[in-house]
Parts: C-alpha cells; structure tokens; sequence
C-alpha cells in the first residue's frame, strides 16, 4: 500500500488505538461563557517568546492552612533546614520556591508536558502562589521563558518528590526549549523527610496523606491528581475550559501544603524533643537529627519509646539506641538495648543476637554465656528459616567458642556437658 | 588427513560419490595491500602495528578514504575480510582528533555489540580519553547516566534507540549535538519488517540530529546482498557510495551439493537430511576437521546434535567436542562456545543462523549445510563461515525434498550464478509509519508542513482526528498520556502476542501460578493454538484448554500436558480480495496485475493425525473470529481460452492450478531476501461474488467447479499487514519465476508429483503436475 488516503489511515489508526483508550464522541464545543482570564483569575502576560496566562494568588503569612500557618515555613532557620536537604543550609528560607508541576502524564520522555508549573513564595508579609499556564501547547516557549525569569530570582527550591519528577521534567522541558535549566540550585525534597516521619503511621506518604494527617487540611472536592492530563486534553481539544479551574486550585493547593508542611518540619526539628508529638514522629525527628545532633537525637527517641512506640518500630528505635551506645563503648547499657529487642515478639533478626554474643564473648570474657546465646539464636534462626548466609555465620561463632571453651577448661570440665 | 583428501574420498567412494550432485571449486585469491592512509593518526597507526598489522587491505583504505571525503558509504565485503576496520579506523580517527566528536553504533544483537566493543577497546588503547560503553538493555539503570554522561562512542541497538534513547534525547545532547558518525553493521539484517522499522527510526533520528544542529555521517557494511547500496540509501534517507571490491585474501575452497539417496521411487522419498547432514560431519570431525553445521530450526539444530554426539562418543569416547548454538541459549554458554572455538578446544558446532552474524569464532574447515537456508545471501554467509585467509576449506549443502532444495541441486548453475537476493524494506508500510509518526511526534512536536520521509500531512490529521496527536499553531503535539515507543516492537508490524500458559501445576496443586512456556504472535494464534489444539513445546504435548482473544481481555491460551499420540492441524477457510489495482501486465495467455488485496482467514476445524503413521485419526470444530489483514499481493489470472485447450475437464483444470499455486509460491523466496512464511498464497477466483465470506480449500475448489464462469486466480501475497515490498518484487520477477516453475518440474523425476515440486500425489491429484507443466510450457517463452 502507498500513503492511503484519509479514510482509510483513520480506520487503521482507529483500530491501533482501540487497545489503550476509551473516548466519548466529540460534544459541539461551547463557547465559554466568559475569558479563560475572568474564569481562572488571571491575566494574560507577555513574553518575549509570546503571551500566556498567569493566575496569582496572594497570602497572609497567618494565613492556616489546615492548622498550620505560613509564618514557620518564612522564618524557618536555616539550620532547621539543612537536615532536610542534601545541598546543607539555605542562605535564607524566605529565598526558596516552593513548586509544583501539573503535567500531561507520568510516563516522562520528550513528549510529557508542564502545562501548568505553579510556585509559592514570601514577599514581606504575604506569601504569594503564582501560576504559569499553557493555553495551548504551543505556549510552552512563553511558559519557559517566564518561569526562567522566575527562578533567576530565588535561590532555589522546595518540592514534594521534585527529584524524582518535577525537576528532571522541567529540565527536559528546558533543554527542548534550548534553555539553562538552574539543575544545580539548592533544593529541599520534603519527600524524604516526610517518609522518615511518617511512613511508620500513615498507609502512604503521599503530600495528599500527609496534609490531612499532619497540617489536618481537608481539600473539599479535590480533583483527583490522575484525571488532570485528561481534563487538560479535554480543554485542548474542545475548548471547554470549565474543569479547568479544579486543576489550578489541586495545584495551589499543592503549594500552600508544600510551604505549610516545610514549617511544620522545621519547627519540630527546632523544638524535638515536645511530648506532642505523636511517638512515631518522633522516632523519626530522632532519625532526622541523628547527625547533626545527637544528643537531640537520642532524646528524641528516648521519648518515642516512653509515649509507647508500638512494635515493630520500638525496636528499630531500641536497634538504633543501642547502636548510638556501642559507639561511645557502654557496653551493658547497648547490651540491655539488644536484650530488650531480642525479648519482644518479632521476626527473627540476628543482628542483636550477635551483638550480644559479642559482649559476652569480648567485653565481658564470659565464653560460657556467649555459647548460650549462640546455641539460642542457632535454634532460633532454623526455626525461622534463616538465611544460609546467616546460618553459616552463627554456626561458626558457635564452634570458635566451643574451640575456645574446650582450651580454656579444663579437661574433666570439658567433658561434662555446659 | 588433510581436507583436500577427505573431500577426494567423499567424491569417489561408491556410496556417497553419485550424491555429489555439483562440485564448484574457488582458487585462492592474494590480497591485495594499501599503505596506511597519510593522515592515519600517527598513534592508531602504533597500534596496528603492534598486532602485526604492517598495512591495509585495499577495502580497508578506500572506506577510510571514502569517509575522509564526507561521504555515506556502505562496505560489502565477505566474512572474514577485515571489515570491521573500515569504520574502526575512521571512527577512531574522528575521536582521535576532535574531543568532543561522538559515534553511535548499531547492531542487530546484544552479543555483537559487546564482541565489538572489546574490538574496539584493544584497538584504542594507545588513544587518549576514550569512553566507550554498550547502552542496552542490559546496561544497570545506575550506570546509565554515567553512560550518557561520559560516552563518546555508544554501542546499542535499534531497539534501545527507538525505545531508550529518542524518545529521551534531551538526556542525550552531547551526543546528539556532536553526532559524527552512525555505524551500522549487520546492514543485510535489516530487511522485511524490522528493515521497514530501521529506516524510520533512522528518519526519527536524523531529525532529533538537525535539531540540535548536527548531521552524521552513515558508515555501512553488509554481507553480500544483491542491493547493498540501495539498501543503504533506503535505511537512511541519503546518497550512499557502495564499496563492494575486498582486498583480503581467500583461500581455496571447495562447494559441494549433496542430495540424500532416494528411498522410494515411486513417492519421491529421499533419506532423511538430517541424519545424513549429521553423518557427513561426523565423518569430518572423526578426522580432527573443525567443523560448523547450520540448521534450518532451533529443534533441528538439536536433532542434529545429538545425533553427531553419538556418533563422534564411540571414537573419541567423550562428545564434548560438538556442542550446540542457538537463540534460547543462555548468553553465557554462547559466550563458551565462541571461546572455546576460538581455542581449538571446541573442534564443532551445530548451530542456528544465529551464528550466522559476525560473531567471532575463529576460522573453520568445513561448515555443513543442512538444508538451503532459505536465500542465496544465507548460503554465502554460512558457506563463508569456513574459510581461512590461506589454506583449504570447504562447504557441503546437503539438500531438503522441498522443491527450492530440489530445484538448486538440480541446477548448480544457477545457486553458484545467481545474483544474491534483493533485501526488501518497505517503510512506507502504513502501519509501521503511522507508529513512527507517533514516537517523532513524541519526540519534537511536526511541523505542518513538514515531511517525515515523505509527505505526512494525511497521517497527521488522522492522527489529530484520533486525538492522540493536537495541532497547536503550526505545529503537531504529543497529546496522550502514554509513551508510543513502549507498545511498538521493530521485530513486528503489529505488536500483541499470546502468551502460552500451563495450568498442569495448578490442577495438582490448586496453586494460582502462572507458568508461561511459549509465546504466539498474533497472526499464527487462531491457526495454532485454538481449543483443543496440540501444541508442541520441545517435544512435549500440551492441550489447549481455553483462548483467550476478545479485546477487553488479556491474551492467553491455557494449555495442559497431555499424553496423546496425534497432533493437530488446523482446517482454515479463506478469502482474497482485490482492493485496488496498481499494475499490469499481460502476455499471450496470462494477465499478471499487482496492487491492494484484503486476506480474511478462519481457523473453522481441525484434524488429528496419528504420529508416525501420519493417518487422519479424527478431527473437531472450532469456533473462532475471522481475521482479515490489508496487505500488497501479485495475482495471475491466466486466460481461460488456453485452459481449455490444455483440458476439457475443470476437475483436473483446478487440481493443475492448485499445484501450480504451491511451486510458485515455495519458489517465490529464490527472488527474495524472505522466509516462505513471509509470502502467502491462495487459488480464488478472480470475481468472487461476496466479498469477506471465507471458504476452505475444499469449497472453493467446488465452487471454481461450479460456477458460471471460470476465472480462477492464483495470489501470492506478502504475508505482513500493509506489506513490506514482497508482492511488488514478485511482480516484477514474475517471468523469471515461472521460468523456474518449469525448469523444476521437468528436472523432477517423479511422475504425478512429489513432496519436491507440485506436493504429494496423493495430495494433489495424478493430473496436476501434467497440467501445470502444460500451463507453465505455455507461458515461459522458449529459450
């Protein structure tokens, strides 16, 4: 067949198509009833590379989202920051933005847009969330060449799994566009943090989770994140832009949450260890400090344990206790942290048993109380199906004692069984 | 013993002597020299000479030079003749002397490109700040971005540049912006479908390249095909100068037809070519000669091998000696036997054509050929497989009953004669371009206006229509959530599969497991593994249980072993239809026309058929969709007036036809650079009444019997959706092919028809070979 004509392709592309997609039938497009501008709240800018729709929105410092205000997220120390951030400390948090992507989808490659990138950010007594929108595809030149002005002015950035997506996704959107995309800025991802703190109590910690849970904010019909591209597809195609205004407010919100939550965080960082904070934040404040302080750290965790941390989380904190006093060499007090994880009904983990064999075996030179522990935890991993690897490792403690046992004894002690 | 005594021997003992049905002696050719290139850096030069390479082979010098003057070039030359430095040398030039220069080399495998990579790493060691690394795959998802990074030559394959590489090429820019060269090796694999796939890969590539201001330059090399440079300029859209004089030396070699014993006069039967495939390498290999087999099928490599093992165990008492090599192999143990052929330590192999490609192992003695595999272009590579640059070798291709085998043993003339196949590509095949369409659009949004090939403009709108791509401004977006390059194959023009899974486990152990042993593609599903259906893996019979086909519904056969003692083949009904008419051409007796058909098939029924004996032992019904694919096809209608001359009779008029439809379409692949699986064929009539009403071979035989007038019409069709410029070629070919029909038939000694012209007597009826010869007797015109 050469090229066919029209008819025919679209027969055939209907039918390659068919597999993945469902579409109702082309409705008659309405004509809105009024601007994109008056519907959405915006206004249209010009760039040197063409025009596009901006939408801002302007906050309060007290302003509460949820119960949180924004004023801890401003005059958050940069201290406070540096533990959620690979790059260190900010110069000031106040010269971050705070960023969010609504995009054509999720599998990534050239042809995933940014079609709606929103930022937040403080200027003086307000924190303003603007919004850089594509009224087609091809404003994507405008878009970029806005938000470049944009960022040239901030120091950097905070996102909700920026690494893993927003970022990179602007990043090749810049390139395509043959522009510098600030790759290198200072970058605070609150995903990481947000999973320390919370991936112990919440079912996920996704940012729609952790706001309701944490800043206790409540979003009332909240466009469900997955039905934005085909939402902005429906507006591409028939012009309808009525669903529209769901996206852009699932996107500011998304950005007040962004800059309530890094308050929040920042603040319990400052203050840990507050008793009113749930235990499992706690334990994870512990994990957050456990560098840069600690001292904290540990207090941290201490108080996870005594507001009744629940298994299996009380031992990774009793794990990581004991951990902190090996390293400064107090041994029974390490000794009585193994003890306590290895007393509690878990999976079986041979990593305390060994540290106690350890003890006995070095510290203490108790050879007889080290084969103890050995023959139990040997029973123990092959009631539990251990590993080979694991088996091995405890099978040759055990006849290293025994060797050892048999040398120091004497003979007629030997004999008799331990 | 030496070769040159053993092939004596095998010439004039009584017992296989009279088999020898052609014998083509090569002389030994010098090579031919070339001072290394002036401009040759001075440090790559060093190393040649390290390895004791003191100069060039002519071909060697003229690529360099070739490329030198900016051209596209394309290198034909056999196994075994250097090739690999005529684009290792300006490759490695090019990076030699501009730092930021980048190549990307393409090759149809994995495995090949990590034979060339550790190539190319001994030959580059002298030169400063080399980065070359595979990006496939199998490359670790950590290491990618230190490949993209830091490579400045990449090694990878059409898939991965399709799938990984285009449709990220913002990750790529180095690369892209600095693109020097594109080298493609392997370029005679790319034919049919995935050949079709290539040249729009390549068209999407070239356009990432312009937008980022760069234009590479393509450096070719193929086996010997009849169209190398044609090829070339159809893959990459661009003038491509051919180099097809090699300078390398051969040694003598001896090729030799070997036509098994016939058994059964009467039938036609010969003994069985595996076994005796299987016996003159072992005959060669007790003498200590390296030795190579080529099997037709992965099952027959295994056939063979095992049959060689027991034969060689009794001498040297131990079989390791012989060992296998095909698809399926894990990497690992190919990895063993190309290196322990390369040492000696493997004295045979038995193997697929997947040790066809240029994977190093060393230089053989003698490479057996079981079975013709299927082109002339095939045979040299295989043949080429044993060979030394001084020093005897030899090839023995021992022939199948099929009539192509027959035909060549019969006529040595034309194997050692003829011209080399044309490989065939068609990338305007609507389906794979549509796809194409998708993924560039993907990539950078379409100009209106702009061209992909050629003019799109159609399948744009289509596409917007569809809503997959929006046209904003002038240009066309990417405008879905998915990522086109992920549900498109280049191995398949269409891309869903059934997977096979046995459910035998389950049963006993009412576990859910989903044990998957095979998978069918979509085309040979219905005709394969419908209810009931046996279906063979290695060995073993399995029962089809269910099939699930519906739209909605994922894509499985459930399937359960079986102790049974028949297989099954499928009833299918058929139909053919002409959809538009391209070409014609009509000669005394015959109206040949080429263009546009619709094929419908239904699988209906089948029969079981007892193994070993072969008798019908029952049969079924079965209830499948019609399935119905737009394809190219060349038709013959040959003018009714001569068919009543040749006979009254219509029965035996039909029967003549039908045997006829069956040589031309198993002599059709003599023409083409394509498997017999890839041209489909049907007797119809030429002005059915309702179209898309399928009817079995049966029935329509008695409706050409009955009906009012007489217009049966052999097809032969390319058996891919869209097509992929088989029909057109057979077109073309359409004397010749005829020509070869009856020299076949008159060379046959049969008297009715055997397995190795027209098909098994009594199959086709005693009337149809004397009726197809008339017919053909009546079109070729006398010599």
């Amino acid at each position: 067949m050469s090229r066919g004509d029209l008819a025919e392709l679209t027969r055939i592309i209907r039918r390659i198509e068919a597999k993945s997609r469902q579409r109702p039938p082309a409705e008659p497009g309405r004509s809105p009833a009024h601007t994109l501008e008056s519907l959405l709240g915006g206004e249209i800018e010009e760039t040197e590379r063409g025009g596009l729709l901006v939408v801002r929105r302007r906050f309060p410092v007290e302003h509460r989202h949820g119960a949180q205000s924004l004023r801890a997220a401003r005059d958050a120390a940069p201290e406070a920051l540096a533990l959620l951030s690979r790059d260190g400390a900010p110069a000031e948090a106040h010269r971050l933005l705070y960023l969010d992507t609504e995009t054509t989808g999720l599998a990534g490659g050239t042809g995933t847009y940014a079609f709606l990138v929103g930022v937040g950010f403080f200027d003086g007594d307000e924190f303003e969330v603007r919004q850089f929108f594509m009224r087609d595809l091809d404003e994507e030149a405008a878009l970029l060449t806005a938000l470049e002005a944009m960022f040239r002015r901030f120091d950097g950035f905070v996102t909700y799994n920026g690494v893993g997506f927003d970022l990179p996704l602007l990043e090749t959107r810049f390139v395509l566009g043959r522009r510098r995309f600030p790759g290198e800025a200072y970058h605070v991802d609150l995903l990481g943090p947000a999973r320390r703190l919370w991936s112990a109590r919440l079912a996920d910690c996704r940012l729609g989770t952790v706001e309701q849970s944490v800043l206790r904010f409540i979003r009332d019909q909240d466009l469900p994140g997955a039905l934005i591209p085909t939402v902005y597809f429906e507006y591409l195609r028939r012009k309808r832009p009525d669903q529209l205004p769901r996206i852009f407010e699932h996107n500011r919100h998304d950005i007040l949450s962004l800059a309530a939550l890094t308050g929040w965080v920042a603040d319990a960082v400052v203050r840990a260890p507050v008793p009113d904070l749930d235990p499992e934040a706690l334990a994870g404040l512990g994990r957050l400090l456990e560098a840069a302080d600690p001292e904290r750290s540990l207090a941290c965790y201490r108080m996870a344990l005594d507001e009744g941390l629940t298994a299996p989380f009380r031992e990774r904190v009793l794990l990581r206790l004991a951990q902190g006093e090996k390293r400064r060499a107090r041994w029974e007090e390490a000794r009585a942290l193994w003890e306590a994880v290895i007393a509690a009904p878990r999976e079986f983990d041979p990593r305390p048993w060994e540290e106690i064999a350890k003890v006995h075996e070095h510290r203490r030179r108790d050879l007889a109380a080290a084969r103890t522990v050995v023959e139990e935890a040997l029973a123990l991993a092959r009631h539990h199906r251990a590993s080979d690897r694991v088996l091995a490792a405890f099978e040759h403690r055990l006849e290293r004692l025994v060797r050892r046992l048999d040398r120091a004894l004497d003979p007629r002690d030997a004999a008799q069984p331990a | 013993m030496q070769i040159r005594e053993l092939l004596d021997e095998l010439l004039t003992s009584l017992e296989t002597g009279p088999l020898i049905s052609a014998v083509r002696h090569f002389e030994a050719r010098p090579a031919v020299f070339a001072p290394f290139p002036s401009s040759l850096d001075p440090r790559i030069v060093e190393t040649l000479k390290a390895r004791g390479i003191e100069q060039l082979y002519s071909h060697q010098a003229t690529a360099f030079e070739t490329a030198a003057k900016g051209e596209h070039l394309v290198v034909v030359t056999p196994t075994a003749s250097g090739k690999t430095l005529c684009y290792n040398l300006p490759v490695l030039q090019a990076l030699a002397q501009q730092p930021e220069a980048r190549v990307l080399y393409l090759f149809p495998t994995k495995a090949l490109a990590q034979d060339q990579l550790a190539e190319l790493t001994e030959l580059a060691r002298s030169l400063p700040d080399m980065r070359m690394f595979t990006y496939d795959g199998d490359t670790p998802q950590d290491a990618r971005r230190s490949v993209r990074a830091r490579a400045n030559l990449v090694l990878t394959n059409p898939d991965m540049l399709h799938s990984g590489i285009l449709p990220h090429h913002t990750k790529w820019v180095n690369l892209f912006q600095n693109l020097r060269y594109v080298v493609i090796d392997e370029l005679h694999a790319y034919r049919g479908v995935f050949g079709s796939h290539l040249a729009n890969v390549l068209r999407r590539l070239k356009r990432i390249c312009r937008h980022y201001g760069a234009s590479p330059q393509f450096i070719m090399a193929s086996a010997t095909i009849a169209n190398p440079g044609d090829l070339a300029q159809r893959l990459t859209g661009e003038p491509v100068v051919e180099l097809t004089e090699s300078g390398a030396p051969t040694g003598e070699k001896t090729f030799m037809v070997y036509n098994p014993p016939v058994i059964n006069p009467e039938l036609g039967i010969r003994a069985p070519y595996l076994g005796e495939a299987s016996k003159l390498a072992a005959r060669f290999l007790r003498q200590k000669v390296a030795t190579i087999v080529f099997c037709q099928s992965r099952l027959s490599t295994e056939v063979v091998l095992s049959t060689i093992k027991k034969m060689v165990e009794d001498r040297t008492g131990d079989s390791g000696i012989v060992r296998g090599y095909r698809g399926g192999y894990l990497p690992l143990r190919r990895r063993e036997v190309e290196q322990g052929l390369r040492s000696g330590e493997v004295l045979g192999v038995v193997a697929t054509s997947a040790l066809e490609l240029g994977i190093d192992i060393g230089h053989l003695d003698l490479a057996v050929l079981a079975g013709y595999p299927g082109t002339i272009a095939s045979m040299w590579q295989q043949a080429g497989r044993a060979g030394r640059r001084s020093g005897e070798s030899a090839a023995v291709m021992v022939a199948t009953s099929s009539p192509m085998d027959q035909y060549l043993a019969a006529h040595p003339d034309y194997l050692f004669g003829a011209p080399p196949e044309h490989a065939r590509i068609n990338p305007e095949n609507p389906f794979i371009l549509i796809n194409h369409v998708k993924c560039a659009a993907f990539e950078l949004p379409l100009g209106a206006g702009e061209t992909f090939g050629g003019d799109v403009t159609a399948h744009l709108a289509a596409l917007e229509e569809e809503g997959v791509l929006h046209r904003a401004g002038e240009h066309f977006h990417w405008s879905a959530e998915t990522y086109p390059a992920d549900h498109i194959s280049l191995r398949t023009v269409t891309s869903d599969n059934f997977l096979v899974i046995d459910t035998t486990a389950r049963d006993a152990k009412q576990a859910k497991r989903r044990q998957i042993i095979a998978e069918v593609d979509w085309k040979s599903a219905f005709a394969m593994i419908y209810p009931k259906a046996i279906y063979m893996v290695e060995g073993e019979p399995f029962e089809v249980q269910e099939l699930h086909y519906r739209e909605d519904e994922e894509k499985v056969a459930y399937v359960k072993k079986v102790v049974v003692d028949y297989f099954t083949d499928a009833i299918t009904a058929k139909g053919v239809w002409i959809l538009q008419r391209l070409g014609r051409q009509e000669t005394p007796g015959l109206l040949a026309e080429q263009g546009e058909v619709l094929v419908a098939e239904k699988v209906v029924g089948f029969k079981k058929i007892k193994m070993g004996t072969l008798e019908n032992v029952g049969s079924g019904e079965v209830e499948l969709p019609q399935q119905e694919m737009q394809t190219t096809s060349a038709w013959l209608t040959i003018d009714p007036g001569l068919l009543g001359r040749i006979s009254s009779r219509r029965d035996d008029l039909v029967d003549g036809l039908r045997a006829l439809t069956h040589l031309l379409h198993s002599l059709a692949p003599i023409f083409l650079l394509c498997d017999i699986r890839d041209v489909g064929s049907w007797l119809g009539d030429g002005s059915p009444a309702q179209t898309g009403q399928v009817v079995t071979r049966e029935t329509m035989r008695a409706q050409l019997l009955q009906g009012e007038t007489f217009t049966p019409t052999i097809y032969l069709y390319d058996n891919q959706p869209g097509g992929i410029g088989l029909a057109e070629r057979i077109f073309e070919v359409l004397p010749d092919l005829l020509a070869r029909g009856l020299e076949t038939l008159e060379a046959c000694g049969c008297r009715s028809g055997c397995p190795s012209c027209v098909g098994p007597v009594n199959e086709v009826g005693r009337q149809a070979k004397p009726i197809a010869r008339a017919i053909l007797k009546f079109l070729v015109p006398r010599r």
